[in-house]
């Protein structure tokens, strides 16, 4: 609500913005441009490039192991809405009561793993997932629910649920602090006025905290899709993508051509094919949701 | 005026904030670009030998690791720095799959250290992107460092005639530790000696309660390494692997070798190995084994060491060695193993004059006759000849197995071999096969069709 005489001039703001624009440019669009330079290479990594143009698009489009790839991308995808997104906005339902204490140390405690390295939680549930000596056996086994225990990384059926639960958990604390943010938004005087016209718990959340957030839940929509199909590290460390194929996701498919096959070419082509798959899906997303909005 | 002042410090503080954050990331990789720059000045310079110089050296051995080759290098490379005090080593130790993906990024990136370990798969392509130089004429300026080493020493690093690899360690990479206490108390008087034998010893084990083999396949190297190349030996003979590593003819989709994949296969599907097989590591497999809930596990000479230093008393006076028995009708010989120095040293491609004399140097420390009395003392297996053995220091693991390795014919070991990209479909597809993903025709299918790319 700046008034027209503070604004300050084009020159400036571009000023300001230079650097960080600047650096955005060298990490990411200059990275982005080789890659695809690259990607049109037969290249091993040192001297030696041979031209292939678009052969290596060709096979990628005939792959199986990058649209499996792409699969369990999706899988992740669709865990982390229910799991992220979704849990984040029951959270912070929950949050604006007037009946909870302690709001800040909740915030923070379930921020806390947000902060964490990536690879750390990878570790910390392989060693949780253990058969022998995880914690979730041992308490599965201590409160008589032993029959359950199943070897939990080892299953191509639901390996890719149990990967997904620790980037589930990382993450939730992001999105809630999102979503607490853009609920502070809300003017008290909505919440006044359906106090009166008997609106109260659940349903005021339902019908009025979440249609109000829902600017905010595209961009957190847009966020969830584009973190998970760059997803790496959490599967790298505990399960490398195994066992087999079952829980390769696209970021691991590409190291693995690149770095453990030698095959730079065909691994910054998998790279361009990410960004372009991610670009149809976010685009996707928005138009069914941009969709029902318009209807309103 | 003041508002200009106060506006270029704002501006000047907010490009150092977004410049900072930008740096930050980029320190390790400085350290070994600032490494190979310095190298490049140093040789230009010309220097006396008792100049000091600097080589960084990133290399598998932990100094924790009870591994007899990681015990043996450091010994040696102190002895070392010791007697070169002019020479500061820089060095970089990660474990065996961790060094694995570092070197692998740092080659593409072609950034690699002043010294390294290569394996055998990598070599074709750090030879195609000029990274290593060959090893021949160092080692036939001193004979007698090059007639210490072991015949056959050298097979897995000559490409068209030229040797690129200075080893340091003779693998066997199949050996099974079997506990003999654990077996007779299963009604297994001595290990068996035919395939029909073995599968009936695994059953009588599973009745017991016990788990026959276990095995630790996260890395998806050990399958193949410890146990198919081996197995796959024992049906198709030597002949049929030569063929494949020349271009001769041989297919992996040939009945042998699908043989071979079945009757890995078949191993899992009786239950032979632990049910967590694909999420736990080498290291991890042992794990069952010193409890004495594993009966036996399957891994290469190195973890001989491992054994004597980590199991309990009792576990390792029980531990004897043996290897898979031959099968009906198979091509290969009962007693050959997958066996060769899998690993080499070399030097990066870019030093010259003063440096590289120097990094050559502290190769001979580590691989020359004199290591390998330090090695076979740290109850490691080394590529050359020893100066002197003192039997007495050996531990009786490491004294049965050089009994056993004295009857041992060495067959290659596939991953030593065959390219790298061939052995990551290879080893990924066994992840599958030991689960019953995937039937042995498949996977040799899948196979060939990387082979022929």
């Amino acid at each position: 609500m700046a008034s027209k005489t503070l604004r300050p001039k084009g020159r400036v703001i571009a000023a300001y913005l230079a650097p960080g624009l600047l650096v955005y440019c060298f990490i990411v669009i200059v990275p982005l441009i080789i890659s695809l330079i690259y990607s049109l290479y037969d290249y091993s990594g040192g001297a030696n490039m041979k031209f292939i143009g678009l052969k290596n698009y060709s096979y990628l489009i005939k792959d199986m192991d990058f649209w499996n790839s792409f699969k369990n991308n999706l899988v992740i995808i669709f865990l982390s809405m229910i799991g992220q997104v979704g849990v984040a906005l029951v959270i912070t339902a929950a949050m604006i009561s007037k009946s909870l204490k302690f709001k800040a140390m909740h915030r923070n405690i379930i921020f806390l793993p947000v902060v964490v390295s990536a690879i750390v939680v990878g570790f910390l549930w392989t060693i949780i997932y253990n058969k022998d000596f995880g914690f979730l056996n041992y308490l599965l086994k201590s409160v008589g629910l032993g029959s359950l225990i199943v070897p939990w990384l080892d299953n191509p059926k639901y390996v890719m649920i149990s990967v997904s639960i620790p980037i589930i958990w990382q993450y939730i604390g992001f999105y809630l602090v999102i979503f607490l943010a853009a609920v502070q938004g809300i003017s008290k005087d909505i919440y006044e006025s359906a106090d009166i016209d008997g609106a109260i718990g659940i349903k005021r959340s339902i019908y009025i905290t979440i249609p109000l957030l829902s600017d905010t839940l595209k961009i957190a929509v847009m966020l969830c899709i584009a973190g998970n199909m760059k997803i790496f590290d959490h599967i790298f460390v505990m399960t490398g993508g195994g066992p087999g194929t079952s829980s390769m996701v696209m970021s691991q498919y590409a190291y693995i051509n690149s770095f453990v096959m030698f095959k730079l070419g065909y691994g910054s082509a998998i790279s361009i094919g990410i960004l372009v798959l991610s670009l149809a899906l976010i685009l996707t997303s928005r138009k069914l949701w941009g969709g029902n909005k318009d209807e309103e | 005026m003041k508002n200009k002042i106060f506006r270029s410090i704002t501006l000047f503080l907010a490009t150092a904030m977004v410049v900072s954050l930008a740096a930050c990331g980029s320190s390790v990789s400085s350290d070994t670009s600032t490494a190979t720059t310095a190298a490049k000045t140093d040789a230009v310079a010309t220097e006396s030998s008792k100049e000091p110089l600097a080589l960084s050296f990133i290399h598998m051995f932990p100094v924790e690791d009870t591994e007899g080759n990681s015990i043996a290098f450091h010994k040696a490379l102190e002895k070392f720095k010791g007697e070169n005090p002019n020479i500061t080593i820089n060095e970089e130790p990660l474990s065996h799959d961790n060094y694995e993906t570092k070197i692998r990024t740092l080659a593409a990136g072609n950034e690699l250290p002043d010294i390294f370990i290569v394996k055998g798969s990598m070599t074709n392509m750090f030879i195609e992107n000029k990274l290593i130089n060959p090893v021949d004429d160092v080692l036939n300026n001193d004979k007698e460092w090059n007639d210490s080493f072991l015949q056959g020493a050298f097979n897995d690093f000559i490409v068209d005639g030229k040797n690129y690899g200075i080893p340091f360690q003779m693998l066997n990479t199949h050996l099974i530790y079997y506990n003999k206490q654990i077996l007779n108390d299963a009604g297994i008087s001595t290990f068996p000696d035919t395939w029909a034998g073995f599968l009936d010893a695994i059953n009588k084990l599973k009745a017991k309660g016990i788990t026959p083999i276990s095995l630790g396949n996260k890395g998806n190297w050990v399958a193949e390494s410890c146990i198919l190349s081996t197995l796959g030996d024992r049906f198709t003979g030597v002949d049929w692997f030569n063929s494949i590593k020349d271009k001769k003819g041989a297919k992996f989709t040939d009945p042998e070798f699908v043989n071979a994949l079945a009757a890995l296969q078949n191993l899992a599907k009786v239950g032979a190995f632990n049910s967590d097989l694909n999420s736990i590591d080498n290291m991890q497999q042992k794990t069952a084994y010193y409890n004495g809930k594993a009966a036996m596990f399957m891994e290469g000479n190195w973890a001989i060491s491992n054994v004597v230093n980590d199991a309990p008393k009792d576990i390792q006076d029980n531990t004897e060695l043996a290897l898979l028995p031959a099968v009906d009708g198979g091509k290969g010989d009962a007693m050959a193993n997958s066996a060769g120095a899998a690993w080499a040293y070399n030097v990066n491609s870019q030093l010259s004059g003063e440096k590289l004399a120097a990094a050559f140097k502290v190769l001979k420390g580590v691989t020359d006759a004199d290591y390998a009395t330090i090695s076979v003392e740290s109850n490691a297996f080394p590529a050359s000849n020893p100066k002197s053995l003192d039997k007495t220091k050996l531990a009786p693991l490491a004294s049965k197995y050089l009994d056993l390795a004295a009857k041992i014919k060495a067959v290659p070991i596939y991953d030593a071999q065959l390219p790298a990209g061939l052995i990551q479909v290879m080893n990924t597809g066994l992840q599958d096969l030991l689960i019953s993903s995937i039937t042995p025709e498949d996977l040799a299918k899948k196979i060939q069709a990387e082979y022929e790319k």
